[in-house]
């Protein structure tokens, strides 16, 4: 619904003797990205949830859409959210101009076709098995050797080969992969000390991306076949690097993150991975409810094009708005017992990928990762003893740092 | 009711298949295709699930 502005106000005005106009969000001095809150943001998201379905931040200056209705219809109402302002900062939106990530259709559309040309499940499907294949390996691998760090040998092993070996990353690159991949995430984040570090690193991706030739990627590889579609003119010329910038910018930190969170998860819900156990058809379920009890994305911007109403209240005509995926994910209007972890409850529709025309477009990518993993897990572990796993705050992913396995037993 | 698909947005995540088989599947080529456009009344919940689930809103009832 469009509100007329009857005064040059960013507000909307209530006038007496007119139909109660929606009326400004309540607000909370709530920090998104203080260092508590992104190590466990689920108890603020639960109070802002109970705050409004929109609260206006005041130390961010962001409008936080908190509850599950409201996110989804937000992220399919591209006309009234622009994607221009994904980052909380100026520098890495102006960076992601002309991406598909930070662009509205119509070229947003073409964006995207070029993107997920040899990213979408289509392009994927001859993957799998050899994916499966690998997954099962190092499982086995590490039930063998019965106790190991999960983060790096499992979470970042696995994914950093599969992104590596797809695009065909070769020498310094695949080394420079998870710090790159990293610092591409921490860099949305507001203007704080983990964003201006992580700049120059972020700029070492960006860097490279523009200056890589076909040559430097393995012979048979999807990256290759990027740069072959450029040669053939079937994507536009000079957008190979940007599309393999955005497999590693947005394809490894959080695919990382969700497969610690499969470990985690599991480790701490034996009688969950047992379900699985017995019932392998559960694993897709399996791996909705590991994105929807932690989400591996904190907060994700969006521009107000106009004065928007959101559950009642107004997010005015130009408005920073801070998707919250996790508070969306708990919130109990939409989930029954919304804490509790459960891969029965299959939650198909839950929000950890965004929605509609920006969802995440590696989503086929990181599904075929983490069933394998899963799978994997369900058929060679029967629990896992581990010790406390070690959180460090960051600005957009939030991802388990260390996760010691003492112990595996073997279903 | 009818599902319409908006081809261009389908990537083929295939979660609609899963929701509702009986109304469409993915080929060999992974191309959605829509075995009934109209839905009969005994499936219009299958269908409004397979809506539902698409990941980038492809797909609709009209």
């Amino acid at each position: 619904m469009r509100i007329i502005h009857l005064m040059d106000d960013r507000e909307a005005t209530s006038l007496s003797g007119m139909s109660t106009p929606p009326a400004a969000p309540p607000t909370s001095d709530v920090d998104l990205f203080a260092d508590d809150v992104l190590i466990d943001p689920y108890p603020v998201y639960a109070a802002l949830r109970e705050t409004g379905p929109v609260v206006h931040l005041t130390k961010n200056d962001v409008y936080a859409l908190t509850r599950y209705d409201v996110i989804r219809d937000a992220l399919a109402d591209w006309e009234s959210f622009s994607s221009t302002s994904i980052a909380f900062n100026p520098m890495a939106n102006e960076a992601l101009t002309g991406t598909s990530l930070a662009s509205d259709p119509p070229d947003h559309t073409r964006l995207r076709a070029t993107l997920t040309e040899n990213l979408s499940p289509r392009a994927l499907r001859g993957l799998k098995g050899r994916i499966e294949e690998k997954a099962d390996a190092l499982v086995a691998e590490l039930v063998d050797r019965g106790s190991f760090e999960a983060v790096d040998a499992l979470a970042r092993a696995f994914p950093l080969e599969v992104v590596a070996d797809l695009i065909g990353f070769k020498g310094h690159v695949r080394e420079n992969m998870l710090r790159w991949g990293q610092a591409a995430m921490q860099v949305l984040g507001p203007l704080n000390r983990r964003t201006t570090e992580n700049f120059p690193i972020a700029g070492e991706l960006y860097q490279w991306c523009s200056e890589v030739r076909a040559t430097d990627l393995a012979e048979g590889s999807v990256g290759r076949g990027i740069f072959d579609a450029e040669a053939r003119g079937a994507i536009p010329e000079g957008t190979a690097g940007h599309i393999i910038h955005q497999y590693l910018g947005a394809g490894v930190d959080t695919t990382i993150a969700a497969i610690g969170n499969v470990v985690a998860l599991f480790a701490a819900h034996p009688e969950q991975l047992r379900l699985v156990h017995e019932d392998p058809s559960l694993v897709p379920a399996a791996f909705n409810e590991v994105l929807r009890q932690w989400a591996p994305v904190h907060a994700w911007g969006r521009r107000a094009t106009r004065d928007v109403e959101v559950g009642g209240s107004v997010v005015p005509q130009g408005a920073q708005v801070a998707i919250l995926f996790g508070a969306g994910n708990h919130d109990p209007r939409h989930y029954e017992n919304p804490d509790a972890f459960l891969v029965e409850r299959n939650p198909v529709d839950h929000l950890s990928f965004g929605y509609g025309p920006h969802g995440c477009a590696g989503q086929g990518l990181a599904r075929m990762e983490a069933h394998a993993v899963i799978g994997a897990l369900a058929r060679r572990v029967e629990r896992l003893v581990v010790g406390p796993e070690v959180r460090v705050p960051s600005n957009t992913t939030r991802s388990i740092e260390e996760l010691p396995v003492l112990e595996v037993i073997p279903a | 009711m009818r599902i319409v698909l908006d081809r261009p947005r389908c990537e083929g995540h295939g979660l609609c298949e899963e929701a509702a088989p009986q109304l469409m599947h993915l080929d060999d080529e992974g191309e959605l295709v829509l075995d009934h456009e109209e839905v009969p009344e005994s499936e219009v919940a299958a269908a409004k699930a397979a809506a539902r689930v698409c990941p980038v809103a492809a797909l609709r009832l009209a």
